[in-house]
């Protein structure tokens, strides 16, 4: 089995940006503890996927070998820059890349100069893969992809990873419920934007926590809908398809607002 | 100080591949051409724009993407490498643009004053979005013009799109206030598509023009009847239909921008000059003027004419 270790984390910058905010505290420390989990693991290369990174046209897989720089997320900009040094598996990406085309997904490299990497796979990225010591995969969001589409994906890299003997830490990486306050807010009053949000993320937690994939994969579209959940949900399904058939267990590492929206840190052991 | 005017307001929308299609040598990709109506288009509404000497171009962008709040460009000089995440191998455009912030804290004052939430961007490494500069370098090439940049909070998407036009309204009247108390002669630019629906693949040759057409015959037929009525001077009924327009046709022009120029100029009831019309992978752009200076005697600012 390549996949070794899966998580789920939240693609808010703001625990990166912030992380000594108290409301945030728990999410740092818990993707803190992620970090460990998936170094213990001892994965060859991340694959991340990550609801900030949108696609239009095709989808699109980073292929330039070492991204580098700093970045500036376009709503939190108050709170400083967010540099970032990646090194990416362009030979496991290019076979991901020349396989979707099998079940119809036309897929393109992205090899460019200062392309936007966007806020949550730098995030991920800052807390899972500190020092860029492993190299990533990273696809983007089609948004006119569905879960099922986002499933076969995340399949794609376990099939392509287990042709080159890779093993894989898998990140899907998004939100919880979608709701966010739409003022400023004291950022050291941060909570969740309702207690049906809170409600309907616990379920979700417990049903993850639970490992009866076939259910959770169930539970996604109403979840999606009830909660607002951050582009579908789909982060979720990437990482269902990827640990394919099942997984043994699953661990909730924390769990709190950013901004009135609900994230989390699940640790999945495949 | 005089008091501020609105010389004029446009609809440029943004694809990138005008700018590919151009050639500038700010671009780093190359291309053989390609939708050359619509950059005709741009090209007579640069002579236009030329012709009124504005000291600021604002612009309301929809790839400037703000959950909270409406934010403004706040740094005196803003340079870069600009590449479109949808579109790399079309756009990887390097700016330098110089910002009014006079103005630009002047627009976010008087936002926060008609309660809405509002911010000034102040981080000299950000990077400004590409919707911002292809509608910027379209409409002005030389980059000589200070500019205001405005986020799009994207209220119509978040909020129900009533409430979500009200909001663009306000900050139009905002933005208007904001330029007469400055004493600016300004130009506005909305950088919105209209029909929205488009093609899922790009053709190996992006600028093969014997593959573009608009995606949607519905969203054409929406298009036309907008462009009439923009052409005849019926904001009226433009602003009656728009929900419906936006809803069926996918317009673009949900994320604000619209609205957010015709508050400003208090909707004047005056034909637009249409410079052009064209798709970009199926999408509906026009390119569209509403010249005030010629139009002194309508310009009474009237509230937003609603569905209602």
């Amino acid at each position: 089995m390549p996949i070794v270790s899966a998580f789920l984390v939240p693609g808010s910058p703001l625990p990166m940006l912030k992380p000594d905010n108290p409301p945030w505290r728990e999410l740092v420390a818990a993707y803190g503890e992620a970090g460990e989990l998936l170094a213990a693991s001892e994965p060859d290369v991340i694959a991340i996927y990550s609801t900030q990174w949108m696609a239009v046209l095709d989808e699109l897989w980073q292929t330039r070998p070492h991204l580098v720089g700093e970045h500036v997320d376009e709503n939190w900009h108050e709170y400083g820059v967010m540099p970032f040094d990646m090194h990416i598996d362009t030979e496991l990406t290019a076979a991901c890349i020349e396989r979707t085309n099998e079940f119809g997904i036309r897929s393109k490299g992205v090899d460019y100069d200062q392309f936007p990497v966007d806020s949550g796979t730098i995030t991920a990225s800052h807390f899972l893969n500190p020092q860029g010591r492993l190299p990533l995969v990273i696809a983007a969001n089609n948004l006119y992809h569905d879960g099922a589409v986002t499933e076969r994906l995340a399949a794609t890299v376990r099939q392509q990873a287990d042709a080159l003997d890779r093993r894989v830490a898998l990140v899907g990486v998004g939100g919880l419920s979608g709701t966010i306050f739409r003022d400023d807010i004291d950022p050291g009053d941060d909570h969740l934007a309702s207690p049906a949000d809170d409600e309907e993320n616990r379920r979700m937690l417990e049903l993850m926590t639970a490992a009866d994939a076939a259910a959770l994969r169930a539970a996604l579209p109403a979840y999606a809908q009830a909660a607002k959940a951050d582009m579908g949900f789909k982060h979720m399904s990437w990482l269902l398809g990827g640990l394919g058939d099942g997984y043994e267990s699953a661990r909730v590492l924390g769990y709190g607002p950013t901004w009135g929206a609900g994230s989390a840190v699940v640790a999945f052991t495949p | 100080m005089s008091k501020g005017e609105i010389l004029a307001g446009y609809l440029a929308p943004h694809p990138p591949h005008l700018v590919y299609g151009e050639n500038p040598p700010q671009n780093e990709p190359r291309s053989e051409g390609g939708w050359e109506q619509l950059r005709w288009a741009y090209e007579r509404a640069r002579k236009t724009l030329d012709d009124l000497k504005p000291d600021v171009l604002l612009v309301h962008s929809p790839h400037w993407i703000t959950q909270v709040g409406h934010h403004f460009l706040g740094v005196p000089q803003l340079s870069g490498k600009s590449v479109d995440p949808i579109f790399p191998n079309l756009f990887r455009y390097s700016f330098e643009l110089d910002v009014d912030v006079e103005l630009a804290e002047a627009c976010c004052a008087e936002a926060s004053k008609e309660g809405l939430v509002a911010k000034m961007m102040r981080n000299p490494k950000f990077r400004v979005d590409y919707g911002t500069i292809t509608t910027l370098h379209m409409m002005r090439p030389q980059w000589d013009i200070p500019v205001v940049g405005i986020s799009a909070n994207n209220s119509p998407y978040y909020l129900q799109m009533e409430e979500g036009l009200e909001e663009m309204d306000r900050l139009g009247k905002a933005t208007r206030r904001a330029i007469e108390r400055t004493g600016r002669r300004a130009v506005l630019l909305a950088s919105n598509t209209l029909c929205h629906y488009h093609f899922s693949a790009e053709p190996k040759i992006p600028e093969d023009m014997s593959r573009e057409h608009p995606q949607n015959y519905e969203g054409y037929k929406w298009d036309m009847r907008i462009i009439e009525m923009l052409r005849r001077g019926e904001t009226d009924e433009v602003f009656r239909v728009l929900p419906r327009f936006i809803e069926e046709s996918f317009a673009e022009i949900k994320s604000g921008a619209f609205t957010w120029m015709f508050a400003a100029m208090g909707y004047p009831r005056i034909p637009g000059e249409l410079h052009g019309y064209g798709t970009v992978i199926g999408t509906g752009n026009a390119v569209m003027e509403w010249n005030l200076a010629n139009h002194p005697v309508q310009l009474e600012v009237r509230d937003r004419p609603t569905a209602a």
